[in-house]
C-alpha cells in the first residue's frame, strides 16, 4: 500500500491532505471524511466538503491534489450524466469506478489524486472501490485514504466485521477518522458522512468540538508530582 | 452526359434534383439481390437465419458465413455484399468493446445500433466512398429482454419483431406477420425461420442453397451461437417436408 | 516551435531555454505581482467584495491606486491576486465568454458557470496561469461566493480571503463574522479586513475597494475608504536662498536653433 507522498505535490498546490473512507454494509455504503484544505501550514478551507457527488447514488472520497480531483470528479460525473441520460438507467458504481480509473491512469504521470467511490447500484448493491495513486482499481469491503489513513489501518482491521447495520456502520466511520484526523496534522475540522442506500442518500454532520474522544494524554507532572523527573534534552518536544 | 446518364449517380455526395441520393438506392439494390436473411424476436429469444447462396458447388460447406458474433449476446445477419458486412461486424466489435471498455457492462443493443448507424450513414456523405452495399440485422437478449434491428444503407436503423431483408423479403415479411412472435419460444421459433427461408427461395432461379441459422435464449445461456446441427438439421428437413406439402 | 501555423493559448516553447538562461546565472524579469489582500463575504441580502489597490514588483510599489475588483457581468464580480496580468486578462476572457453564453441562453449568467469556466481553463494551464480570485455574486439561485486556486480547485464558503494579506483578512473574518448580517455589518466587516492586510502585510497597501452585490443592484465602492492619504507636510523642508554659495555664473543657451530648408515645393494633396 503506497502513502500519499506530500512532496509530490507542485509548490503552491492545494492539498486535501486528508482522512476519507468508505464502508460497505448491508442495505448501504457509509462514506465519510475530515474538512481540512491545506495550503502548506496554512489551512484554505476548515470545512470542506470532500463526498462529491456523481450520480444519484454514487459519491467520492477525494484525497491528494484538490485541483486534480474536482477535475477528474466533475468529468465522471458527466460521463455518468450522459451514461444515464443514453441507457435510461442509473449507472452501476463499477461503472463509475471504472471512469475514475482510466482517467487517474491514463494521466498517472500529471495527477496525485487517491480517490474512493463507493454506492448503491441494483446489479450489485452496495459497493466500495478503491483508487489509489498509481490508477488502479481494487473492490473492497471497506478502504480508507489520505495522509490520515496510514494511523488507522491497524485499528481497521481490528476493529470492521462483516454483517453490519447502518449505526454501526457510522460509528466504525466516525471513530476511525476521529482517531486518523487526531494523529494526522493534515486532517482535522468536523466529520462529514454519507449513507448511500438504495431509498435515497443522508447527509450526517460532526462538529469539531463533538467528535469522539479516545486517550488523549494526562499531565506527567502533575500527577506524579511528588516524583520530579529530570528534565533532559531528549524529552523536549516541539510545538 | 447522355453516354453517362444524368450524372446524379456519380457520387453519393450528390443530390438528384427530387432530392434523392441514387448511390444509396443502387446500395439498396445489391440488398435486394442477395439471399434473404431473418430475424425473430420470440417471447425468450432470437433467431437469426439466412439463405446463403451457393454460386460454385466447390464451395466449402459451412464457409463464407453470413452470420456474425459480435458480442457474448449480439449476433448479426447481412445480406447484400458478404465483404461489406464483415465491414460491419468489425466495426460493430470494436464499437461493443470500447463500451465494454469504459463502463465495464454490455452494451444496450439499442446503443451499440446508433453508433454503427452513424458509422453506415457517414458513407453516404462523401465522394471518395461508396455507401455499404448491405442490410444488417442485429439481434440480441440485452438489459431489456430480446431486441432486433436492421441498419440500412442509408444509416437509419429501426427495432423489429420480425425482420427480413434481401430477396425474398417480400414474402418472408408476410409469413413473419402471421406468426404470434411474442408468444413463441426460440425452439419454435427456429423452426418457424427454417421453413420461411425454404418458402422464400426461388427454385427456378437459384437451385443451390444452404441454411444457416443461429440463435439466443436460455437455451444457450444467454450467448449467441449457432443452432446446434442435430436441431438445425430438424428444423431443415421439417421445413423440406412442410414445401412438398405445401406444393402438393 | 519552427512550425508556421500558431496555434490558440499560450506558448511554452521558450521554457527550456528559460530555465537553461537561469542557470547560467541570467536572472529572468519580474512579472507585476499583486501581492494582495482580497476578500468576499456573504451578508443577508447578497456579497460584499474587497480589495486592497496595491501593485508590486518585488519591493517596488509599482500602483498605489490599481483596481482589483474585476467584472463578470452585472450580477457577478471577481477579485484578484497573484500575476496582475493574469488575473486581468483570466477574468476579461471570462467576461467575455459569459457575455456571449448569456446572449445565447437569454437568461442572467450565473456565478457557478463563471467559477466553472475559470477553474477549466486554470486546470487546462496547469497552475501556469497565476491567478488566485474571489469570485462572488447574486443570481437566479440565490448568492454566491468561491475562492479559485491558480490550479483550479475551488471552495465555496460564507467568507473567504485570499493574497498574501488573507491571514490577517480571516483573522477579522473568523473573529467578528456572524450570519445573516446587515449591508453596514457587512461593508464595515469587509472594510476591517481588508485594513487589517493593508496595514500588517508588506505585499497589500493603499486603499480600500468594495463592491456590494444584491439581487437587484450591484454598487460599486471606489476607493470606499482612503486611509494613507498623503497629508500637509507639518513642516517646510525648503532651503533657504543662498544657502549654498557659488564661486562662477556661466549662462548658456541651451536651445538649439537650426534651419530647415525645404528640398522642394510641397504639392496640393489629393483631395479627389
Amino acid at each position: 500500500m503506497q502513502t500519499v507522498d506530500m512532496q509530490q505535490l507542485k509548490s503552491g498546490e492545494v492539498n486535501l491532505g486528508t482522512s476519507i473512507m468508505a464502508v460497505q454494509f448491508k442495505d448501504g455504503v457509509v462514506v465519510g471524511a475530515d474538512s481540512r484544505t491545506t495550503t502548506g501550514s496554512y489551512i484554505a478551507n476548515r470545512v470542506t466538503d470532500k463526498l462529491t457527488h456523481v450520480h444519484d447514488r454514487i459519491y467520492c472520497c477525494r484525497s491528494g491534489s484538490a485541483a486534480d480531483t474536482q477535475a477528474i470528479a466533475d468529468m465522471v460525473h458527466y460521463h455518468l450524466q450522459i451514461h444515464a441520460q443514453q441507457s435510461g438507467g442509473r449507472p452501476t458504481v463499477l461503472t463509475a469506478a471504472n471512469v475514475f480509473q482510466k482517467l487517474c491512469y491514463e494521466n498517472k504521470d500529471a495527477l496525485s489524486a487517491g480517490i474512493i467511490v463507493a454506492g448503491w447500484d441494483k446489479e450489485t448493491g452496495p459497493s466500495v472501490y478503491n483508487i489509489p495513486l498509481g490508477g488502479g482499481l481494487f473492490r473492497q469491503p471497506w478502504a480508507i485514504g489520505g495522509s490520515g489513513s496510514t494511523y488507522v489501518y491497524g485499528y481497521c482491521d481490528a476493529t470492521y466485521q462483516d454483517g453490519w447495520g447502518r449505526d454501526e456502520t457510522i460509528n466504525f466511520v466516525k471513530n476511525t477518522l476521529a482517531l486518523a484526523m487526531s494523529r494526522d496534522g493534515s486532517s482535522g475540522g468536523v466529520i462529514r458522512m454519507c449513507v448511500i442506500t438504495e431509498d435515497g442518500v443522508e447527509r450526517l454532520f460532526v462538529p469539531g468540538n463533538e467528535l469522539p474522544k479516545f486517550w488523549e494524554g494526562e499531565e506527567v507532572l502533575s500527577k506524579s508530582s511528588n516524583r520530579t523527573r529530570e528534565f533532559t534534552d531528549d524529552m523536549a518536544i516541539e510545538v | 452526359m447522355t453516354s453517362i446518364g444524368t450524372g446524379y449517380d456519380l457520387s453519393a455526395s450528390t443530390y438528384s434534383p427530387d432530392g434523392r441520393i441514387f448511390q444509396v438506392e443502387y446500395a439498396n439494390k445489391a440488398v435486394e439481390n442477395s439471399g434473404t436473411a431473418i430475424g425473430l424476436r420470440v417471447k425468450d429469444g432470437i433467431v437469426l437465419a439466412v439463405e446463403k447462396l451457393i454460386h460454385s458447388k466447390l464451395l466449402v460447406p459451412d464457409s463464407n458465413r453470413r452470420i456474425q458474433t459480435i458480442d457474448r449476446s449480439v449476433g448479426m445477419a447481412s445480406s447484400g455484399l458478404l465483404a461489406d458486412g464483415r465491414q460491419i461486424a468489425n466495426r460493430a466489435r470494436d464499437e461493443s468493446y470500447s463500451y465494454r471498455d469504459v463502463y465495464k457492462e454490455s452494451p444496450p443493443l439499442k446503443e451499440l445500433v446508433q453508433r454503427m448507424g452513424l458509422y453506415v450513414q457517414a458513407y453516404t456523405l462523401y465522394s471518395s466512398v461508396r455507401p455499404f452495399g448491405c442490410s444488417t440485422i442485429l439481434g440480441a437478449i440485452d438489459k431489456s429482454g430480446p431486441v432486433l434491428y436492421i441498419i440500412e444503407p442509408s444509416g437509419v436503423a429501426y427495432g423489429y419483431h420480425g425482420a427480413a431483408v434481401g430477396k425474398g423479403r417480400q414474402l418472408a415479411k408476410t409469413e413473419l406477420e402471421k406468426l404470434k412472435l411474442s408468444e413463441l419460444t426460440t425452439r419454435e421459433a427456429v423452426f418457424e425461420a427454417a421453413r420461411i427461408i425454404h418458402l422464400v427461395h426461388d427454385d427456378a432461379k437459384e437451385k443451390e442453397f444452404e441454411l444457416e441459422m443461429s440463435w439466443i435464449g436460455a437455451e444457450t445461456n444467454g450467448l449467441h451461437l449457432p443452432v446446434p446441427k442435430d436441431l438445425l438439421e430438424e428444423a431443415d428437413k421439417k421445413a423440406r417436408d412442410a414445401l412438398e406439402d405445401y406444393d402438393e | 516551435m519552427n512550425s508556421v501555423y500558431k496555434g490558440p493559448g499560450f506558448d511554452f516553447s521558450n521554457t527550456n531555454r528559460n530555465a537553461f538562461l537561469e542557470t547560467r546565472g541570467l536572472p529572468l524579469p519580474k512579472a507585476t505581482s499583486t501581492g494582495t489582500t482580497i476578500v468576499g463575504c456573504l451578508f443577508k441580502d447578497g456579497i460584499v467584495l474587497g480589495a486592497d489597490t496595491r501593485a508590486t514588483t518585488g519591493p517596488i510599489v509599482a500602483d498605489k491606486n490599481c483596481e482589483k475588483i474585476h467584472y463578470i457581468a452585472d450580477n457577478i464580480r471577481c477579485c484578484g491576486a497573484g500575476t496582475a496580468a493574469d488575473t486581468e486578462f483570466s477574468t476579461a476572457l471570462i467576461a467575455s465568454n459569459i457575455e456571449m453564453h448569456a446572449l445565447s441562453t437569454g437568461r442572467k449568467p450565473k456565478v457557478v458557470t463563471a467559477m466553472t469556466m475559470l477553474k477549466q481553463m486554470l486546470f487546462r494551464n496547469q497552475g501556469q496561469i497565476g491567478a488566485a480570485l474571489v469570485l462572488g455574486g447574486v443570481d437566479a439561485s440565490g448568492p454566491h461566493l468561491f475562492t479559485i486556486h491558480p490550479h483550479g480547485s475551488t471552495d465555496k464558503l460564507p467568507y473567504v480571503t485570499m493574497g498574501s494579506g488573507s491571514l490577517a483578512a480571516m483573522a477579522v473574518f473568523e473573529s467578528s463574522w456572524k450570519p445573516n448580517m446587515s449591508r453596514k455589518e457587512a461593508l464595515d466587516l469587509v472594510t476591517a479586513a481588508i485594513s487589517a492586510g493593508i496595514f500588517n502585510d508588506l505585499g497589500s497597501g493603499s486603499n480600500v475597494d468594495a463592491c456590494v452585490i444584491t439581487a437587484t443592484h450591484t454598487e460599486m465602492l471606489r476607493n470606499f475608504v482612503k486611509p494613507n492619504e498623503r497629508v500637509q507636510k507639518e513642516k517646510s523642508y525648503r532651503f533657504a536662498r543662498g544657502t549654498t554659495a557659488w564661486k562662477k555664473e556661466d549662462i548658456r543657451n541651451l536651445i538649439i536653433s537650426e534651419v530647415v530648408v525645404p528640398t522642394r515645393e510641397g504639392e496640393e494633396m489629393d483631395t479627389s
